[in-house]
């Protein structure tokens, strides 16, 4: 019905405002140029790659000289390596919920009034707005065998030698994770604060007239007027957990993806094909699974929200 | 359904957003790379300066006696290589002079060693290619089968071909089936060769006598030296100085080469190591180094700190010496202690083993000055000024030998043997490697030969640490991962069959 109202109103539309629009197009023209060229058409470009075993020779003709159908899709779902670094990057995922659980717990203990608050809050988003390759070189350190923090901790609690915290196919995927969640945790306390900080008092005080218990005020308001935040965060770090890169090159020995490719994930493996080995073909291959993928994912994390995100109207 | 189809919106506005990630990530962190600290690829032949890097002022008078002969004055040139900063000011210099004596104009772009590979990529998408750029010689083929370089027999006076080592000349030869014959398409930046060094200091504490260059070590008498290397310094119960410390990925070679052993067949299609006892036994003999002797860092502590460090810090009494390495080892900061080189411990060949590397410079088919082009990477690559800066004689600090034969032999030796350039004992070590004797030969290893490094990679990445720490046997990981390098390399065949085949 708003349509057609909107209708309507346009066929009255005076001369002024007919300019006016004209104006308005051509603001709008400039994203939708942008999404065009730097959006549609690297999409297009990358899947006519994958049709392709191109190395980057030749330009664009050479691109289409090397054409190859499906060629490259029935080769990635017999590679064991693509298999292995999906996985790899599934396991990782692992730090999702409990980046999210930490998080809320964080950001309802920083939403009291207590002092020295705002330093906390500016404290744990410092990891965020840091250079993800200089605090993956850090923890590359606080890993380290014999004089990293972790390790250095365990011999002085213990007296024993701690764990090869990178140097093991079980132990470096764990190492992996609580970088992530750390690195993570800031931008989920600022967005579950911002949430927290949203929740009208008077729920809350009509609870507590009511007789509620903390738990139940936390369970029955808190966490389903949070929800909304929730399914943002969930969405958001899914994308981004499927497109870990930057961990795995700098903080494995020789950027080599671990022992025996255990820390590798996809984008590290599209990568390597991409950029060490030229098959430039093969790795856009590599990138549209990865695209369909998340884009499952993050369907499906739409479709199921109307069963779980609660509005607060 | 509006909500749905907000929802669908939504969803694919971040997908997009997703691949537009994807693309900030990769290119993002090749940036990455420079910064940071690995202990394992400071020998590879891609970045050969990067430890010396800008410590070295380069005098610009150096190179005042250039002289060019020829008229260019249409000429108009783009150059795009990789340097570091010290280079860049050889190569610039010599830019200017070739400007000044020819009429014509040079543009010259430089990179970093970890970014060339995509910036080249780039221009070769964009089918736009420099006059100008290097090639190793392990994609020499690759490029000529894709049509991208000029043959310079025409263009460079043979002499001068022959006056640069025959070894480097041959690996710039592609007849388009195999490399190391036929036309050549590359000149030389350098030759660098990966000899083996010894920490003087140590072996005069252990009263042990130095290694005999003219007589390598056989596999057993290194083992007995590294033993009595390999100490327990200030006497807490824990070794802290070892015999040697090789990392696998550049350190192999030299073990499996000396024993007769390969990786690939003859023809590079097969690989070839399950079941092949030279290899086997060479692999095994490097693993046990470590597992069964102890006479190098463990696995644990070579991931805690790399071997570079430990040499560097006088913990390591044997270490791989790359050509590229003397300036920084003779700089008593970085390497406060007395070295010198020696050869590889030799296996049953008994002849001692190791790879030669070189970067060249080439010259685009697609030029519209090839006479131009081919007299600046003439001038770039045997020039005598620019040799002399790069080689250390003009800065006191050697990162190449250099490229001219007469003069690598001649003046060179000389300056070395009076001091003026600073060098570890024994330089004949890395001309025997250069040259070839009955005791040393330096070869280009099989992954040059191949059309791309996967099969490698595969090897790599297979998890041969668990041979290094015991856990498995040489022979069962040969037999584990076989299969897999054999795929990428029938796969790399068939990428280079379709490139050849056009």
């Amino acid at each position: 019905m708003d349509s057609s109202k909107g209708k309507k109103q346009k066929t009255k539309l005076s001369a002024m405002a007919k300019r006016e629009e004209k104006w308005g197009l051509l603001f709008v023209a400039a994203p939708a140029l942008g999404f065009l060229i730097f959006m549609l058409w690297p999409i297009i470009f990358a899947i006519l790659t994958s049709l392709t075993t191109w190395n980057g020779a030749k330009g664009f003709a050479g691109m289409m000289d090397r054409f190859c159908g499906f060629d490259n899709y029935i080769k990635l779902f017999a590679d064991r390596k693509f298999w292995q670094t999906l996985v790899t990057t599934i396991i990782y995922l692992i730090g999702i919920p409990i980046g999210m659980i930490l998080g809320l717990i964080c950001a309802m203990g920083m939403n009291r009034k207590i002092p020295g608050v705002r330093v906390l809050r500016t404290m744990y988003y410092v990891p965020v707005i840091s250079s993800l390759v200089s605090v993956s070189i850090l923890w590359a350190w606080v890993y380290n065998y014999d004089y990293g923090l972790f390790n250095t901790i365990i011999k002085t609690l213990t007296g024993l030698h701690g764990p090869n915290w990178l140097g093991d196919e079980a132990l470096i995927k764990v190492s992996m994770i609580i970088f992530m969640v750390w690195k993570g945790l800031g931008s989920s306390i600022i967005l579950y604060l911002a949430g927290l900080q949203n929740i009208p008092r008077s729920y809350y005080e009509a609870a507590m007239v009511d007789g509620a218990s903390g738990w139940q005020k936390f369970k029955s308001i808190t966490v389903p007027l949070l929800s909304p935040v929730t399914f943002y965060i969930l969405v958001t770090t899914l994308i981004g957990g499927f497109q870990v890169f930057v961990e795995v090159q700098v903080m494995t020995p020789s950027g080599n993806g671990g022992i025996g490719y255990s820390a590798a994930t996809i984008v590290f493996y599209l990568y390597q094909k991409a950029f060490e080995s030229y098959q430039l073909g093969y790795a856009s291959a590599i990138a549209v699974i990865l695209a369909i993928i998340i884009f499952i994912i993050t369907a499906i994390n739409f479709v199921g929200q109307n069963k779980w995100v609660k509005t607060m109207d | 359904m509006k909500k749905k189809l907000v929802s669908v919106l939504l969803a694919s506005a971040m997908i997009v957003s997703t691949l537009a990630g994807c693309g900030n990530s990769d290119s993002g962190t090749t940036a990455d790379n420079s910064t940071t600290t690995d202990s394992s690829t400071e020998t590879t032949e891609e970045d050969p300066n990067e430890k010396v890097g800008a410590q070295i002022e380069v005098d610009q008078s150096a190179t005042d006696s250039v002289s060019v002969e020829g008229e260019y004055s249409d000429a108009d040139l783009t150059v795009f290589i990789y340097a570091q900063d010290h280079e860049k000011a050889v190569y610039q210099s010599l830019i200017d002079k070739f400007m000044e004596s020819t009429g014509a104009k040079v543009t010259f772009e430089v990179t970093t060693a970890d970014e060339y590979g995509q910036k080249i990529l780039a221009y070769k998408a964009a089918g736009d290619m420099p006059d100008i750029f290097y090639v190793g010689p392990d994609t020499i083929a690759a490029n000529v089968d894709d049509g991208y370089l000029l043959p310079l027999d025409d263009y460079v006076p043979e002499a001068t071909i022959n006056d640069l080592w025959p070894a480097i000349t041959e690996a710039y030869r592609y007849d388009g089936k195999q490399a190391g014959a036929g036309p050549i398409y590359g000149l030389p930046k350098d030759l660098s060769t990966f000899a083996f060094a010894y920490n003087k200091t140590l072996f005069d504490e252990a009263g042990l006598e130095y290694p005999d260059p003219e007589n390598p070590y056989t596999w057993e008498e290194f083992l007995e030296v590294c033993g009595k290397l390999t100490i327990d310094k200030d006497g807490d119960g824990e070794i802290d100085q070892w015999g040697c410390a090789n990392a696998l990925q550049w350190a192999l070679d030299a073990f499996i080469y000396t024993n007769g052993g390969h990786f690939l067949n003859e023809d590079y299609t097969q690989v070839v190591i399950d079941g092949q006892k030279e290899f086997i036994d060479a692999f095994q003999y490097f693993a046990d180094l470590t597992c069964k002797y102890g006479v190098t860092p463990t696995v644990e502590q070579d991931t805690a700190l790399g071997g570079y460090q430990r040499w560097l810090d006088g913990q390591i009494g044997f270490y791989a010496c790359g050509t590229w390495d003397v300036g920084a080892f003779m700089d008593k900061n970085t390497f406060p202690y007395e070295w010198g080189l020696c050869a590889w411990p030799t296996g049953s060949t008994g002849k001692s083993m190791t790879r030669n590397g070189s970067v060249g410079f080439v010259v685009s088919a697609d030029t519209q000055y090839p006479d131009a082009a081919a007299a600046l990477i003439t001038l770039f690559s045997t020039d005598l000024e620019g040799q002399r800066v790069l080689s250390g004689e003009t800065t006191g600090a050697s990162l190449q030998i250099p490229n001219i034969m007469s003069y690598a032999k001649g003046d060179f030796k000389d300056r070395i043997a009076d001091g003026t350039i600073p060098y570890g004992e024994n330089v004949d070590v890395i001309f025997n490697y250069i040259e070839g004797t009955d005791k040393y030969e330096g070869i280009f290893v099989e992954l040059t030969y191949t059309y791309n490094g996967d099969w490698w990679q595969e090897f790599l990445s297979g998890g041969y640490e668990y041979v290094l720490t015991g856990e498995k046997t040489a022979a069962e990981y040969c037999a584990e991962v076989q299969p897999a390098m054999q795929a990428a390399l029938d796969n790399a065949n068939d990428m280079k069959a379709a490139a050849s085949g056009q």
